[in-house]
């Protein structure tokens, strides 16, 4: 049986890791292929490293960090967001290291590149970014260029159902980084319910992970800051959740029992 | 080890993972290069068309084709996979590398299948005896349709389907075991010292 995801995510800015508040404040963690090492080491079950100041400054996506991440020799799926521009961003971040890439302005800006990138690495490689809120008047999506709150436009919406990506991660940006903040009504609401979602923000307890993956459309759980806290949070988390649809934790010993090793 | 690079994908990883468990790896498209090794390591990510237009334009697809024939131990991995069967239907009809008899078709009832999923042996072998059972990382949306006879072990979504294929010495792994953690490490050594050893 196809299992539900936990997926460690490191949020990068100015080339370091960071903790994350709100997207607001932020406090240094350290190189980002520390973190990256330490996800991998511990079994998560996708790493997806997010640099934030790509696409607000059109600086294109941080090559060079994936280019490093990509001579780690990780065995964790790799997911890599942040200044997709185009198809050849894409293509070229797949060629140094990244399975799954997942686009935010470009959906927004450039639907045609999206299909194109679809069309060149698999629907299955490609996943939409949505920062959204809940207000009032429903939900809004978050422009982090404009820094206003949108409703998701149709076009973003057409895409996703017509599978030229293949999950969304929604991302409850203003509780980001606050200890059980995910807003379930995020996942709730959503318009497509069809639509598989990877959940992040806030998401930090047990109780609140095993909420999400109760309900269908929801394929993964990201964890960000709240997997730096403590060494072996990944076996921990997943040692608290045995009941659910997960991979179950692995623990790694260096000897070897095979007698010609 | 020789990497058959067709300019398709993610080399970095198997090679990391190839290195990690102690071979040695040569990534290239010169045949001269990939002679001097004892298996080929066909990788890939995308499109089955793009793929196959890759290997015609390097001169890889007889190369391959002359390899397999000669008996040299030829794995495909995900994309390379797909591209040792006779056809595909991914975006259009386009004919294969024809090592493993069989077509890529898109799966049944859903459109893809990403994450983790075990792998169930449906023949005995026993390149992948210790692997039976064993969850592996996937990210497809295609997979292989042919004779029962190739199928080595199937994975469910939820209908069936060929996750692990075998022709003599010819390897297809629908799954990506270089990013499968212990247990792909296990798997790749498992599978390259059965090969080399067969």
């Amino acid at each position: 049986m196809l299992k539900k995801r936990l997926v460690g995510i490191v949020t990068v800015k100015n080339g370091w890791a960071v903790q994350s508040f709100g997207y607001r404040r932020y406090l240094p963690l350290g190189k980002p292929e520390c973190l990256v090492e330490n996800l991998d080491r511990w079994g998560v079950d996708e790493i997806l490293v997010q640099v934030i100041d790509r696409s607000a400054f059109c600086l294109g996506p941080d090559f060079s960090l994936m280019g490093r991440l990509g001579t780690l020799g990780l065995e964790t799926p790799l997911l890599y967001a942040g200044g997709i521009r185009s198809v050849s961003d894409g293509v070229k971040l797949a060629q140094l290291g990244a399975d799954r890439v997942i686009v935010d302005a470009l959906l927004r800006e450039d639907l045609t590149s999206v299909k194109g990138l679809s069309e060149r690495l698999g629907a299955q490689a490609i996943i939409a970014s949505l920062p959204l809120a809940v207000q009032d008047d429903g939900l809004k999506c978050f422009d982090y260029r404009s820094q206003t709150s949108i409703p998701i436009p149709d076009g973003t919406l057409e895409i996703m159902q017509s599978g030229v990506v293949s999950e969304v991660l929604i991302t409850d940006w203003q509780h980001e980084g606050m200890p059980g903040g995910f807003e379930q009504k995020l996942v709730e609401d959503f318009p497509l319910p069809d639509v598989p979602v990877i959940a992040f923000g806030g998401i930090s307890e047990p109780e609140q992970i095993r909420l999400l993956l109760q309900s269908p459309s929801v394929v993964a759980v990201g964890v960000g800051n709240f997997l730096s806290y403590r060494e072996h949070a990944v076996q921990n988390y997943k040692d608290a959740l045995t009941d659910m649809p997960l991979r179950h934790a692995t623990y790694e010993t260096a000897f070897s029992l095979r007698s010609n090793d | 080890m020789g990497i058959v690079d067709y300019g398709m994908g993610n080399h970095s990883s198997v090679i990391q993972s190839l290195r990690n468990i102690g071979f040695r790896t040569r990534l290239s498209d010169e045949k001269s290069v990939l002679d001097s090794t004892d298996v080929l390591i066909l990788p890939g990510v995308g499109a089955f068309p793009s793929a196959m237009q890759a290997l015609h334009q390097r001169g890889l697809v007889e190369y391959l084709r002359e390899q397999a024939k000669r008996m040299r131990p030829i794995v495909g991995i995900c994309l390379g996979m797909q591209l040792l069967a006779t056809a595909s239907h991914e975006y259009q009809y386009t004919t294969g590398l024809d090592l493993i008899p069989g077509e890529v078709k898109p799966l049944v009832h859903v459109k893809w299948h990403i994450g983790w999923n075990t792998i169930e042996c449906v023949r005995q072998d026993s390149l992948f005896r210790e692997s039976d059972g064993e969850s592996f990382y996937f990210n497809h949306s295609f997979s292989y349709q042919g004779p029962s006879e190739y199928h080595v072990c199937v994975s469910r979504h939820p209908e069936p389907f060929a996750s692990v294929i075998r022709r003599n010495h010819v390897v297809g792994i629908q799954f990506h075991p270089e990013k499968s953690q212990t247990a792909g490490r296990a798997l790749l050594q498992n599978l390259v010292e059965g090969l080399v050893d067969a």
